[in-house]
């Protein structure tokens, strides 16, 4: 009853005129996003990370989220009609949705995709809803070494999953750290790595870093190549999938909504490897497997519902631990912050309006998402026959105005180019931005927790193994680890392993 | 991979830089952690962390330069090779005259000549296309942030924008 009570109230302050506009915003830029291969959700919420700061909290968060969600389904479209993914979730729908776009099935691929969005979407919401308010109530007890412990299993998640090498990964997360800890020390105040500059002093910027690594070195990235696109020319018709395909497709749709929201949850997981199990787990399946690959709508039905559902699942850790799953809700919690508030288990209890209201308005723009990405199909094909060579000067300067508006500091601009170049070299030597990014934002958390634990037990190091959930994660994270070392886990390792940041 | 792009012992193995950048990076790490101060276990100081994090930076870059070097790894060419290597640099070094730019000229003065030279140096958009773009989107964008959103971008020396 008190959850019903809570949607209500939540629907009140999403429905309100300003919080409506924000989420249509949200979601259509979202979509763009989606859809424009070579700018993905993690370069636009860092660029509209400042445009949060002009309404209140509730409205620059629900566009923000509508931006992650949006994004989701938006990929898909380019994925299947242009074959290159427009975000990396959608990587496995270029698989089979454009095989089927090739044999005149577009309109039910597209169809398919949105609709298993809309129900993987709605379902996610739901579980987000009933689970949430039950694990913060649990997450109250959760003390300095429970959250260290479970931020270094949520990096070593992320390592582990993260594409090439793992020492290369451990290596970036801990340079993340170290870029976390620039400037005034918590505790003491005392400077530290700020080389006497007074920029430095409050430390790096989280906006300029990950425009740097993952827009600025992406464009560059891009410029390397000859982008040519294929896009399929013939009319879009039939959006609404038959009977048979939806009959093949009702299971996984299913299986990718379970699959992909219990994916979203784990720190370090997320959209993209759970869209890549769910492809796995289709095929495993199937009666006919040998029809993945050339067009099989269960091909693009399950992935499109695991990532919608991991994008709504990735929202518990960070509303009920403060914790960020991945780079996307790090950025999240940077919108939260820059508006004085912490997400963490008091988050609900304190500020149910705010929790509620997200919520709500995520259903809103799952029906503003399906009418924005069937009827307007058309318009969203027009767009992507925009030139790469005109789109990336635009990317750059609005990436330069992103940050210099997110600070009013020209230094910030450099050192978006800096992290920009530094992201490039980085890429073509196989080191992931990924685990440096969400290390940037972990550090400090991580430091202070570690600290404090450390103070409270007076040095006793057994503190993190005696306590049943912090030894239980620091376990888990020694267990994947030692993984790679072993031959046949090395193997599993790479299958799944993902360009979580491209 | 052939002999002439995987190598071991080698200068040209990128993985074995990749490996000694990552080491140089540790040990300054470890050295600002020191001179931080460590503390003690019961009260960690302001350079507990950095020191210690220092230390894992060596050990995973060791990692990597033993891999290296029993494995080998793909020359630094090899990286660049059937790429077009040039357009990031003119890219690069576009951004680099911009960031010196961006304080003595101001956005506008800056930002034109740097889209202009993106779009036509990379992947060369007609002059006719080029020159509008490049006049109008800083132009509209210096309008919406300045009149509407009262947004103050670098104005630079001589005051233009």
């Amino acid at each position: 009853m008190d959850t019903l009570v809570n949607v209500a109230h939540g629907f009140g302050i999403a429905l309100l005129p300003v919080n409506l506009l924000y989420c249509f915003i949200g979601v259509f830029i979202g979509t763009l996003v989606g859809v424009l291969p070579g700018i993905g959700p993690i370069s636009a919420m860092s660029l509209l990370l400042p445009v949060t700061l002009s309404g209140t909290p509730e409205s620059g968060i629900i566009m923000m989220a509508g931006i992650y969600y949006g994004s989701m389904y938006g990929g898909s479209t380019t994925s299947i009609l242009v074959n290159i993914p427009g975000e990396a979730a959608s990587v496995v729908t270029c698989i089979d949705g454009h095989q089927m776009a090739k044999q005149g099935r577009a309109g039910p691929a597209l169809g398919i995709a949105a609709f298993g969005s809309f129900a993987a979407g709605t379902f996610a919401l739901v579980a987000l809803m009933l689970v949430a308010p039950r694990l913060a109530s649990l997450a109250i007890a959760f003390g300095p070494a429970e959250y260290f412990s479970l931020m270094v299993l949520g990096l070593v998640v992320l390592t582990f999953l993260t594409q090439g090498s793992m020492p290369k990964a451990l290596l970036m997360a801990c340079i993340g750290v170290v870029l976390g800890l620039i400037g005034l020390d918590s505790i003491t105040a005392q400077p530290r790595l700020t080389f006497g500059r007074m920029e430095l002093i409050d430390g790096i910027g989280l906006v300029p870093v990950v425009m740097g690594l993952f827009g600025v070195a992406e464009v560059l990235l891009n410029t390397e190549q000859t982008i040519k696109r294929d896009v399929i020319n013939t009319r879009i018709t039939h959006l609404l999938p038959s009977k048979e395909d939806w009959k093949a497709s009702a299971g996984p749709v299913g299986r990718g909504t379970i699959l992909g929201f219990f994916l979203g949850i784990l720190p370090g997981g997320g959209a993209v490897v759970s869209s890549f199990a769910s492809y796995a787990l289709e095929k495993r399946l199937s009666k006919t497997p040998e029809r993945f690959g050339h067009g099989a709508i269960e091909g693009v039905a399950g992935p499109e519902s695991a990532n919608n559902a991991a994008a709504g699942g990735a929202f518990i850790p960070l509303m009920t631990l403060g914790i960020p799953p991945n780079v996307v809700m790090a950025l999240l919690l940077g919108a939260f912050v820059i508006h004085g508030l912490q997400p963490g288990p008091l988050l609900i209890t304190q500020n149910p309006g705010l929790f509620w209201g997200i919520v709500a308005s995520m259903y809103i723009g799952n029906v503003m998402l399906l009418i924005l990405n069937l009827p307007m199909i058309g318009m969203w094909v027009q767009l992507l026959k925009l030139p790469y060579n005109i789109l990336f000067p635009l990317i750059i300067l609005f990436t330069i105005l992103g940050v210099y508006c997110s600070s009013n500091n020209v230094f910030d601009v450099y050192v978006m180019i800096a992290f920009g170049i530094i992201g490039y070299f980085m890429r073509k030597l196989g080191y992931e931005p990924a685990p440096l990014v969400l290390a940037f934002v972990l550090g400090p958390m991580m430091e202070n927790n570690l600290r404090k634990s450390l103070i409270l037990s007076q040095g006793d190091l057994w503190t993190f193994v005696q306590r049943p959930i912090s030894g239980a994660c620091l376990a888990l994270a020694l267990v994947l680890l030692i993984a790679p070392l072993l031959p046949s886990l090395r193997k599993k390792r790479e299958l799944v392993a993902l360009d979580e940041g491209a | 991979m052939n002999n002439d792009t995987n190598v071991k012992l080698r200068l040209g193995n990128s993985e074995l830089w990749g490996g000694l950048i990552g080491l140089a990076l540790g040990g300054f790490v470890i050295w600002s952690g020191w001179r931080l101060k460590l503390g003690t276990i019961n009260d960690p100081g302001s350079g507990y962390v950095l020191f210690y994090t220092g230390i894992l930076m060596c050990v995973f870059a060791g990692a990597i330069i033993v891999s290296a070097i029993t494995e080998g790894g793909p020359t630094l060419a090899s990286r660049w090779e059937n790429v077009r290597w040039s357009k990031p640099l003119v890219l690069i070094a576009c951004l680099t005259a911009f960031a010196f730019a961006l304080e003595p000229l101001g956005f506008l003065l800056s930002s034109i000549p740097l889209m202009l030279l993106l779009l036509r140096l990379i992947d060369p958009v007609r002059w006719t296309l080029a020159v509008p773009i490049a006049v109008l989107v800083p132009s509209g964008m210096w309008w919406v942030l300045k009149r509407l959103l009262l947004i103050q971008l670098p104005s630079g020396l001589f005051g233009i924008g």
